[in-house]
């Protein structure tokens, strides 16, 4: 019928395979990805190991080993690190299966009560909790003393505590482990529980010994993610381990930068803080490197959901209880607060107020900041889906040499901590070529590289749920590397790239430890607001500003869900 | 439709040797299987001739251009080639007709030229009440069917086929052995098929290549295979065989305990035993003869006899404690226990080199 066709396909344009233009674009964004990490890293690796004149030394890694410096705050990190990992993992996976796997009733709306937890920036959940538990002014140590009689300075919790950093900590990180957990159990093809099921194994034992393995991939990169980011975060230990008088690595690199700085001595600090993240990915690799688990095929079934009987409502009640407390509970306090014009005042006709909302937007700078923080916002989130997909394919599918490099340097910036990526931002984009300061762009540099890991992680364990079948399929019918990616591969995980591009989106918005370096005057962020309204004393302010934030990534968390909903509906009939 | 010529091919992985300098060509239009146990090399084979893998030696060529070297792999997107997987591997966020139309669309034909090939080529395979549905809405008989229009649309040079209808149920896989071989019969795509059920090797193709530990042990047509094999491996694999191992008394005579053969066809290994193989229906079974049985002939008790319609099955121990297979018709009546006499036709008795 058409000879033509098939004759000018291929034979004419056969170019050498280094010559193939999808390589050489994805070869482009290794590059670019190398040079985005490996620029501040360079210098991270430079001040670490030259003192203030610049003198080669290891002088500031002597220091490390002073407990009041280092060793102190780096072992409660590890402590509290580990304390969130578990937490959100023992709080996200039993939510998860319910959700995803049992008869539960008001399963959507459980899930779509989690995911409003995104909404929260962590350490506007901070100063929430601060409202909620401080030892004496906290709302639930007052109702405490009024309902039990107690004392005026008894108290029932006390948020100023390293327990109560991890109770705030995981209350923030369980959702991505539940994201993580509930997709792998959507996808996870029921006939292999069944086939379990009638090899004689109880449901008990199905569920331990095939759907939890199953699940192990995602359960520990969850577990990873937690970690990295109470590992990593600035705000929360900022506003509820300093006044508790202690530190955590973050908050004493940051005091590092008060004056005088010592940032030599802040990039030594930084680099136990990367070799700890790379013993942790290696050990995923380990525990994970020798199974194959390939679930999506092309065919698909319904799940078969496990009947809870009379469980059903006490599990609902359980879950309830834990979304209330974590997600419900802090946004309701933010949102009081954001009425009154002190935080005392009890609540009622008289003490409401808008005066919070007239200060705030009485600001000069708050348009502007806010056009800031969503261009930047939307941008950050759109490159940095597009650089996840990309290298998340190139690793899932070895297609270009040197693809475990790529897999390293996507994951390497977890290990570091804002606030010191934004000190090497700072120095790197301050001099020649590339003088970004006090544009936007430093800003945009600063958030693709930050959101890369947990964006690249999320899009590897998708990859590993994809059948590669499905995209040779493509190849051989013609398509090329990339022209098979966008057709085929990006619309079959729809729903996890558009989880991704919200984590990224909203990330990005609540980005605080290394946007506080990299603003000016005309670049600021409403994160950078925020914290300056606290300087102050302005919790009102901050309420307000906070709801305006969780406004907008409501807003586009339901119109992400709802184009991931959309592909799910025609790839499920 | 091409001629492919695989030539000297090989690729390791590790230490182990997938495919070991296999040499094989597929003449245009013809429908060549590659049939042998799980682990043999042939679906590895297969990745190489669609490109998805290098080889570590050798070469493949189709109409003579070269497509696949060390080093120099022309990707799989520019072979022109088409393939069926034993997933299907069907695009569940597409509809039947926009996989169908994929490969099309991707050579950017007028749309209009694209949907009348979709609706004829949908209406040759029966697939057209199912036009606009989605993938995991039809049967696997029907998404088998898809996924061969979608590989047959876009009328490529080579068809690759890996285990198409392992997923299928007997009944099914049955009907769809005709129809791939109907399809080839109407297009004549030089073709690769990959199969370990040799009896849809034995349907489908015109040659089949038998393959163990990366190598190809025969290449003949089904009927070559079958009544020619020329190792134990190959007749053991193609149909069920009785083998018979013995002394080599002449050129193509061998003593088998006792047992005296001769081969009409076939030829034994130079030195060490000889092997012969009979397939169990060639054995006749008559009264045992009186005295010391001639050439080609024994005698044996009947040890099990199992009515299959059809046939009969017996299973014959002789006095040297050989066990023979035999299929009769179900005329042909032996009790259990009875002394019988078997003539072993020369013409049927196939010498075997390894």
């Amino acid at each position: 019928m058409s000879i033509s066709v098939a004759d000018t396909h291929g034979a004419t344009r056969r170019l050498p395979a280094w010559l193939d233009p999808s390589l050489i674009i994805l070869g482009l964004v290794g590059l670019f990805l190398a040079f985005l990490v490996l620029l501040p890293f360079g210098w991270l690796a430079v001040f670490s190991l030259t003192d203030e004149q610049g003198t080669f030394s290891f002088e500031n890694f002597y220091e490390l080993a002073d407990p009041a410096l280092f060793l102190g705050p780096f072992i409660t990190t590890l402590g509290i690190a580990f304390g969130v990992g578990i937490l959100a993992c023992a709080l996200a996976v039993p939510l998860a299966w319910l959700v995803s796997r049992t008869d539960v009733p008001l399963r959507r709306t459980l899930r779509g009560l989690i995911m409003t937890s995104f909404i929260t920036p962590p350490f506007l959940g901070a100063v929430a909790w601060v409202l909620l538990a401080a030892p004496n002014s906290g709302l639930i140590n007052q109702y405490y003393r009024i309902i039990f009689g107690a004392g005026p300075y008894d108290r029932f919790v006390n948020i100023f505590t390293a327990e109560g950093i991890i109770f705030v900590m995981a209350s923030y990180a369980f959702p991505y482990v539940f994201v993580l957990a509930a997709n792998t159990l959507d996808r996870m093809p029921h006939d292999m529980e069944e086939a379990s099921a009638i090899l004689g194994g109880s449901r008990w034992h199905t569920l331990r010994r095939v759907t939890f393995p199953m699940v192990l991939p995602a359960l520990l990169a969850g577990f990873l993610i937690a970690f990295l980011q109470a590992m990593t975060q600035f705000g929360t230990p900022a506003i509820l381990a300093l006044p508790a008088g202690f530190h955590v690595l973050t908050t004493k690199i940051w005091s590092l930068f008060q004056f005088p700085p010592k940032t030599h001595l802040a990039a030594a600090c930084a680099i136990p803080l990367l070799l700890v993240t790379i013993v942790l990915l290696r050990s995923e690799k380990w525990l994970l490197g020798r199974r194959g688990f390939t679930m999506i095929g092309g065919k698909t079934g319904a799940p078969q959901l496990t009947a809870l009987g009379i469980w059903r409502y006490p599990a609902l009640l359980a879950a309830l209880f834990v979304i209330i407390v974590t997600v419900v509970l802090p946004n309701l306090v933010l949102i009081r607060a954001s009425m009154l014009r002190t935080v005392s005042d009890s609540w009622s006709l008289d003490t409401i107020t808008w005066d919070n909302v007239r200060l705030v937007f009485g600001l000069t700078h708050t348009w502007t900041t806010l056009e800031n923080t969503l261009l930047v916002g939307l941008v950050a989130a759109s490159l940095g889906t597009v650089f996840a997909v990309l290298i998340a394919y190139l690793n899932a599918r070895r297609a270009v040499p040197g693809h475990r490099f790529l897999s390293f340097l996507a994951t390497a910036p977890a290990a570091v901590p804002g606030i010191v990526l934004g000190v090497a931002l700072f120095i790197g984009y301050t001099r020649p070529p590339f003088q970004l300061y006090g544009t936007l762009w430093i800003l945009l540099l600063a958030f693709l590289t930050i959101e890369m890991p947990p964006a690249y992680q999320q899009l590897q364990a998708a990859f590993r749920g994809l059948n590669p079948e499905l995209e040779d399929a493509s190849r051989i019918l013609g398509a090329g590397r990339l022209k098979s990616l966008t057709s085929i591969v990006a619309p079959l995980l729809k729903s996890s790239v558009a989880a991704t591009w919200c984590f990224v989106f909203i990330g990005t918005i609540r980005e605080l430890s290394a946007t506080i370096l990299l603003t000016t005057s005309n670049t600021k962020l409403v994160s950078v607001l925020i914290y300056d309204l606290n300087e102050n004393g302005e919790l009102g302010g901050i309420a307000v500003l906070g709801l305006v934030l969780m406004a907008i990534t409501a807003i586009v968390v339901i119109a992400a869900n709802r184009i991931a909903n959309v592909g799910n509906v025609a790839a499920g009939r | 439709m091409s001629r492919l010529e695989l030539t000297n091919l090989t690729k390791h992985f590790g230490t182990q040797i997938a495919v070991d300098a296999l040499d094989l060509t597929v003449e245009s239009g013809q429908l060549v299987s590659l049939l042998g146990p799980s682990g043999c090399g042939k679906t590895t084979t297969l990745r190489l001739v669609s490109g998805f893998a290098a080889p570590d030696g050798g070469s493949i060529t189709v109409a003579g251009k070269q497509v696949s070297a060390t080093g120099i792999v022309v990707p799989p997107e520019r072979r022109e080639m088409s393939m069926i997987f034993q997933s299907y591997a069907l695009w569940p966020h597409l509809t039947v007709a926009e996989n169908v139309a994929y490969g099309l669309k991707l050579r950017r034909l007028p749309r209009a030229e694209i949907e009348s090939r979709v609706r004829v080529l949908l209406e040759t395979m029966q697939l057209t009440p199912y036009e606009q549905r989605y993938p995991a809405e039809l049967s696997g008989g029907q998404q088998q069917r898809v996924g061969l229009a979608r590989a047959l649309i876009v009328e490529p040079k080579i068809l690759l086929l890996d285990e198409p209808l392992s997923n299928l149920d007997a009944n099914l896989r049955e009907e769809m052995r005709h129809e791939i071989r109907r399809l080839h019969d109407r297009f004549h795509y030089t073709t690769i098929y990959v199969t370990h059920d040799q009896s849809e090797a034995m349907t489908t193709s015109d040659l089949i290549a038998v393959m163990k530990d990366g190598k190809i042990e025969q290449v003949g047509s089904p009927h070559d295979i079958y009544e020619r094999p020329q190792t134990e491996f190959v007749a053991r694999f193609i149909g069920s065989t009785n083998i018979l191992r013995g002394r080599r008394t002449g050129e193509h005579i061998a003593d088998c305990e006792g047992l005296s053969l001769a081969c009409e066809s076939g030829a034994f290994a130079p030195k060490g035993d000889a092997i012969i193989s009979i397939r169990p229906h060639r054995i006749l079974i008559g009264a045992p003869p009186a005295g010391t049985p001639g050439p080609n002939r024994a005698i044996g008790i009947v040890e099990r006899a199992v009515y299959l319609g059809a046939q009969r099955h017996y299973i014959i121990k002789l006095d040297s404690g050989t066990r023979l297979q035999i299929l009769a018709s179900s005329d042909v009546v032996a009790q259990l226990n009875d002394r019988i006499g078997l003539t072993l036709p020369a013409e049927h008795c196939r010498a075997l080199a390894r």
